[in-house]
């Protein structure tokens, strides 16, 4: 069976010019020849830094940017090719979630016309948009009664729920979520991550699921691929990936997450320096001016992304790397009392 | 002994657009001892900006006010100090860093510049003097090069760098205790590693006592000798920070516990607290946690539970602590 999304050689470069109308001076490599496939009711997180281009693949996914070389197969069809017409209409089957739940609804519309209008612009649901409008609130836990509210009137957890329902509006098949989660205080995110997973379950959706945190990444995604500088370092099943990061840059990236219980100690694998600009990368291995293992052959071949057992890895030596004591906690402690006091919350 | 900070009941009040005010801190108390970390942690709203506001006298002028309570520093009630006072103890014997290292720093001015204006306004040295101090601080926060950084602008440094930067600017005086307000939430998780390590570093060779606010638990429990948590203006659960992560007696924190995606765990489902904060105007009579516990009995509807002490330095706000005896886990 062929996926729902295969994405090839995605390339993303953004020319950089001195002036408006002046000669092309450089170029951002925000995404540099990206790979993956995608299932329906499938999830594939992006993780990685500020900078890495994860937001950029979503955005060249959903034709939201012009990619500069690439190409991306949805439903047996290549979107790159669409007329703008076409690819307009595709939409319908592919939605976004934006990270800033304050800047992604239109303050003046209410509600029920935030939520009408993509119906409107597909021609669904005629003579019964209101219903329907009602039907979507329900979805995602709001009160019909907001349908006349304004966003003003919502906090920052509500918005990002009116978000998912004006994406889910059109009945998409395919959601690109990014960093739904991160504006939101904690107790807010949990409610809108088992939100996204409910309704993955119940309506087959895919996710695309962008974000940095991959510890909610851990609980949403079933696939996880794991960028830097552009490039898809590390790529597995999410079990595989969180059992056995392979990549040194996955390993620091785990390793730097503080971790809500002082009882787990761990060796940390502490980066030095920030991340090199994605103007002039690095040769090689892009990682190789941040990485402790590097040797003289990183700065020279550029390491392929080798698929080993459904567990891709872009590193020359991952085979030889030892990951550091404790990053991977086979079995944590797990606290009864804790766990029976937190079942009392829903 | 006395404690190096001792707040109580400090309640701070905002005033309203349509005349009136409200508490955003509501008879909040806790004491900082010297060279102890203290974490506050709560969500968005809960007061702990506030509080670290009020302590440093830097609220909006005409807008907030301190209404009740005192703040006690080495034994001086900063209430009795002028202003001219003030500003001598604030970046000098109490320094602050703030969450967004992009909008703390003047992009008009060189990191040199600002940094050596900060040393000489508490310390009596030439500008050369200031200067050798300054890069001696840069080189102490792991800056590269710090004799060419110093002349850099803040635009050219990395967000992480800029964090740097303010912690050696907080530090240079030597304060005795610095306020570090969500220092590494605007950051990468990678460099938030960076600048974690940098502060327990500094705080082993310093003995600076840190009042560290943050909505991350992971954070806290990387850095904290102590924890209070905070709801809706009001402290609702205070122990050891070992104590509050293996037994939780408030419901809110058991909650926000439950609530975080383990990386260690697998969970079907994480425990979300339903509903959401309330906002400072919709405050109800009973505990203010009441409407989203699960625990909810109808005494938590009628009156306001006070922090009462479980022994050990552990205090919890809820008429149910300890929970465990209500629930039949302690046999």
């Amino acid at each position: 069976m062929s996926p729902l999304l295969r994405v090839e050689n995605l390339v993303k470069h953004f020319p950089i010019r001195r002036y408006l109308f002046g000669r092309q001076t450089a170029v951002v490599h925000a995404v540099d020849g990206l790979n993956f496939e995608l299932g329906a009711g499938e999830t594939m997180a992006l993780v990685g830094e500020s900078g890495c281009g994860k937001s950029t693949v979503g955005r060249l996914v959903l034709r939201l940017l012009d990619a500069t070389a690439g190409k991306v197969w949805f439903d047996g069809e290549d979107l790159m090719a669409l007329a703008p017409d076409r690819m307009r209409a595709k939409r319908r089957e592919l939605q976004m979630i934006f990270q800033d739940p304050y800047s992604s609804l239109n303050p003046r519309m209410t509600v029920a016309q935030t939520l009408t209008e993509p119906l409107v612009l597909h021609g669904l649901a005629s003579g019964r948009q209101r219903e329907r409008a009602a039907e979507l609130l329900d979805l995602v836990g709001l009160a019909p009664q907001y349908l006349q509210r304004y966003p003003h009137e919502f906090s920052g957890g509500q918005r990002q729920r009116i978000g998912i329902a004006r994406a889910l509006a059109v009945e998409p098949r395919l959601i690109v979520c990014d960093e739904p989660v991160s504006a939101l205080d904690v107790s807010i995110q949990a409610q809108v991550v088992n939100l996204l997973r409910d309704l993955q379950q119940r309506l087959g959706l895919a996710y695309i699921f962008i974000a940095h945190d991959l510890a909610v990444v851990k609980h949403i995604a079933s696939h996880v691929a794991v960028m830097y500088l552009g490039q898809i370092v590390e790529y597995a099943e999410k079990r595989s990936l969180f059992a056995e990061p392979r990549h040194p840059y996955t390993q620091a990236l785990l390793s730097a997450i503080p971790t809500p219980d002082p009882g787990i100690k761990r060796e940390r694998v502490l980066l030095h320096g920030d991340v090199p600009s994605p103007i002039d990368p690095p040769s090689g291995c892009r990682f190789r001016t941040r990485c402790p293992h590097v040797r003289e052959k990183c700065a020279q071949e550029v390491p392929d992304l080798k698929a080993l057992a459904g567990h891709s890895v872009a590193c020359h030596f991952w085979h030889e790397i030892v990951p550091p004591a404790g990053l991977v906690v086979a079995k944590a402690e797990v606290n009864e009392r804790l766990v029976r006091l937190q079942a009392a919350f829903r | 002994m006395t404690a190096l900070l001792e707040v109580s009941g400090l309640r701070t009040c905002f005033k309203l657009e349509s005349g009136g005010e409200f508490a955003a801190v509501d008879g909040v108390s806790f004491s900082v001892d010297a060279g102890r970390t203290l974490g506050i942690v709560g969500e968005s709203g809960c007061g702990k900006s506030v509080t670290s506001l009020s302590v440093m006298g830097l609220l909006p002028k005409g807008q907030g006010r301190i209404a009740a309570g005192s703040i006690r520093f080495e034994g001086t009630d900063l209430a009795t100090l002028t202003p001219a006072e003030m500003r001598a103890l604030r970046g000098n014997r109490i320094a602050m860093i703030f969450q967004e290292p992009m909008t703390s720093l003047n992009p008009a001015f060189s990191i040199g510049d600002q940094l050596i204006e900060g040393i000489r306004c508490h310390r009596d040295l030439s500008h050369e003097q200031a200067r050798a101090h300054a890069i001696e601080m840069l080189r102490r926060v792991r800056i590269p090069s710090p004799e060419q950084r110093i002349d850099e602008y803040p635009h050219k440094l990395s967000g992480g760098m800029r964090q740097r930067v303010m912690i050696a600017m907080a530090l240079s005086c030597e304060p005795r205790l610095l306020i570090a307000d969500e220092p590494t939430t605007a950051l990468d998780v990678t460099i938030q590693a960076q600048v974690l390590d940098l502060m327990r570093t500094l705080r082993g060779e310093t003995g600076t006592a840190i009042i560290l606010i943050t909505h991350d638990l992971g954070v806290i429990a990387e850095l904290a000798d102590e924890v209070v948590v905070m709801y809706a203006g009001l402290i609702v659960e205070r122990a050891s920070v070992e104590r509050l992560f293996a037994f939780p007696q408030h419901p809110y924190t058991i909650g926000l516990l439950g609530s975080i995606p383990k990386l260690h765990l697998v969970q079907d489902r994480l425990h979300a607290i339903d509903g959401q904060v309330p906002t400072p105007m919709s405050v109800v009579p009973g505990c203010r946690f009441a409407p989203r516990c699960p625990f909810a009995i109808d005494r938590c509807l009628q009156a306001a539970p006070v922090l009462l002490d479980l022994g050990d330095g552990h205090q919890a706000a809820c008429w149910r602590a300890p929970l465990d005896a209500g629930l039949g886990l302690v046999r």
